[in-house]
């Protein structure tokens, strides 16, 4: 039978204004909702199934990062900085340690600016995988979870051999990298590198993933249930998105082309050929295609820097008690949830004097009161988990 | 997509000053590079103006973020500046285009006895929480925002923390990075007595207290 969908609209919203009296209620949603990726609390107005005048109420994860700088040294913040996105770890150090690079004037050596690029392409990967694996979770469907958290796994295997961490690398040095894996103890002075087989492996991993990927797509774009409730939901339209600070994969779907690795010269990536995929509609569906997307051309990165990876020190020449000469810098780069930056201002001292944090999710979820306006109510949760928000990268 | 913009290069003068100073001459203020860093300053009451002027006429749609900065002096936490600096909160709005990779953060003074700006709300809808946490971080208040309430801190949290005067209580209570725990690294001395311990206020183990954190994290 097919149902006539004006029919169906029609008798719903008479039967609600007309013959049931309803009354507004006030719904918390959180902060322990599994839903919320840690813990974030929404107050709503509810009118029937629709959600009015959304209140997102963060700040259970604040930690004071900004404050704790001013007491720490720059080789002190990296392991503040990796918990901020904590899904994406890596990615935090880069523009934190590139700042202060500038400031110094440090010339990084090329490898080592190579490896800081695989890996974080490699983190870009993982964390799209958390969004490919927890999203489909929370729209009902368990299944592509195995599937993406599988190659989340291999992913974070080579991530872990190299700096000795999953989720906290703390692998940045000023000037260069550091592996945790190579050769005699860390108090001698000897020559570290990648761990023997790492470019052989990622490769392979890369190419899994990409199957996994495909695998992926067929899973969820085949799901009618799915496409049902993204295709058309949570519509951002672009101006909004930016006039609100929203950056990343988010803006991208709303169809704008724009990319911080096209841009900015954080790391090398000018060398390498890659494409921007962008979304037509903006909507829920957009969001996680694009995402899908960008893991493939993360990894086209990964495979030509391996390809051109150049041989070389890892770690430029820097005094053993850094101290960042006087200056004010602004260094962002396109993290996996968006725009990451830091504003760095520098007295002179082995610490900075002021620390600006720019985190993506903080921007990405001010949305929410404008995009869950009058939704329906199991729409917010499609909605929030299209955005793809980390809260310890919303409350610093 | 353009690389990083660098179509006026000449010796000396940074390739983005020519920018900063289309950019200062449009708003009405006083353009700076640092870094690769395009700063543009104007006075507190051409603030909203000038915001308007990027948004409309300079394709800065882009709202990244807005905080603030203490320069202080007087520090509770953290080293002072090795010379006095002028007392004051300066203001920072960082907006962007989302086509060439232009940049500017605009500034301005507020003092320090009743800091207060107008509001940037009706320009760039996204400072709204920006502003809600500078308001509580650093006691700016905003004219003509509708919601200045606590973003991040409890309702009832006294302060502002981001203030040079508002102390660092863990800190105060056992220093940190600490001097006591740390055994001094085999080697540490040579690198360490050129640029010397004279900023570990308690002086003293400043060499033992920085080699680890350069050598061993772990330790």
């Amino acid at each position: 039978m097919v149902l006539d969908q004006d029919l169906v609209r029609h008798l719903s919203e008479s039967s609600v204004s007309v013959e049931l009296d309803t009354e507004d209620m006030t719904l918390n949603i959180g902060p322990q909702h599994p839903s919320t990726h840690g813990v974030l609390r929404l107050k709503a107005r509810v009118d029937g199934e629709r959600a009015y005048e959304v209140q997102p109420v963060i700040g259970y994860m604040h930690r004071g990062y900004e404050k704790l700088s001013e007491v720490r040294t720059y080789p002190q913040i990296t392991t503040l900085v990796n918990r901020i996105d904590w899904v994406s770890g890596y990615a935090n150090e880069i523009p934190f340690i590139v700042a202060a690079e500038k400031l110094l004037g440090v010339e990084v050596p090329e490898r080592a600016q190579y490896i800081r690029l695989i890996l974080t392409e490699m983190a870009r990967i993982s964390s799209h995988l958390i969004f490919m694996a927890s999203y489909p979770l929370e729209l009902g469907a368990a299944t592509p979870l195995f599937f993406a958290l599988r190659e989340r796994e291999r992913v974070l295997d080579l991530l872990e051999g190299v700096t000795g961490g999953r989720f906290h690398p703390n692998f940045n040095r000023i000037g260069g990298v550091k592996p945790a894996y190579g050769s005699g103890s860390a108090t001698r002075k000897v020559i570290q590198d990648l761990p023997a087989g790492f470019l052989a492996e990622t490769r392979d991993a890369m190419d899994k993933v990409v199957e996994a990927v495909d695998e992926l797509n067929q899973l969820v774009a085949d799901n009618e249930i799915i496409v049902a409730r993204t295709k058309g939901v949570g519509v951002l339209p672009a101006e909004v998105a930016v006039a609100y600070g929203v950056s990343g994969p988010n803006l991208r779907a709303s169809g704008v082309g724009f990319d911080l690795r096209k841009v900015e010269d954080y790391l090398p990536y000018h060398l390498f050929d890659f494409e921007i995929p962008t979304g037509e509609n903006g909507d829920c569906w957009d969001r996680w295609h694009v995402r899908l997307l960008e893991i493939r051309q993360s990894v086209r990165i990964v495979q030509q820097a391996i390809d051109g990876i150049p041989s070389g020190p890892l770690q430029a020449k820097v005094p053993k008690v850094i101290k960042v000469p006087q200056g004010e810098t602004y260094v962002r780069a396109e993290n996996p949830k968006g725009e990451m930056g830091y504003y760095l201002v520098s007295n002179g001292n082995q610490g900075p004097y002021r620390l600006k944090i720019r985190s993506a999710s903080f921007s990405n979820i001010s949305i929410l009161p404008w995009i869950l306006e009058g939704v329906l109510v199991p729409d917010i949760i499609a909605i929030m988990g299209s955005l793809d928000f980390v809260l310890g990268d919303v409350d610093r | 997509m353009t690389s990083s913009p660098s179509e006026t290069e000449t010796a000396a003068v940074h390739p983005l000053q020519e920018y900063a100073d289309r950019v200062a001459a449009a708003v009405g203020g006083d353009g700076t590079v640092t870094f690769d860093t395009v700063k543009v300053r104007v006075p507190l009451e051409r603030w909203v103006d000038a915001l308007s002027t990027a948004r409309d006429e300079l394709g800065l749609v882009f709202f990244s973020w807005l905080s603030a900065v203490d320069w202080s002096s007087e520090v509770e936490v953290g080293d002072p500046f090795p010379e006095p600096v002028e007392d004051r909160f300066e203001l920072l709005a960082a907006v962007a285009d989302v086509s060439e990779g232009r940049r500017v953060i605009f500034s301005t003074d507020l003092e320090k006895e009743t800091p207060a700006a107008p509001t940037l709300i009706e320009v760039y809808a996204g400072a709204n929480w920006h502003e809600r946490e500078a308001h509580e971080m650093f006691g700016i208040h905003f004219d003509g925002h509708p919601n200045l309430i606590h973003l991040y801190l409890p309702d009832q949290f006294l302060g502002n923390p981001l203030r040079k005067s508002y102390p660092l209580l863990s800190r105060e209570v056992k220093p940190w990075p600490g001097t006591v725990d740390v055994e001094a690294m085999p080697g540490s001395d040579e690198g360490t007595e050129d640029e010397g311990a004279e900023d570990e206020g308690a002086g003293g183990d400043g060499a033992a207290a920085d080699a680890p954190s350069e050598e061993n994290p772990e330790a």
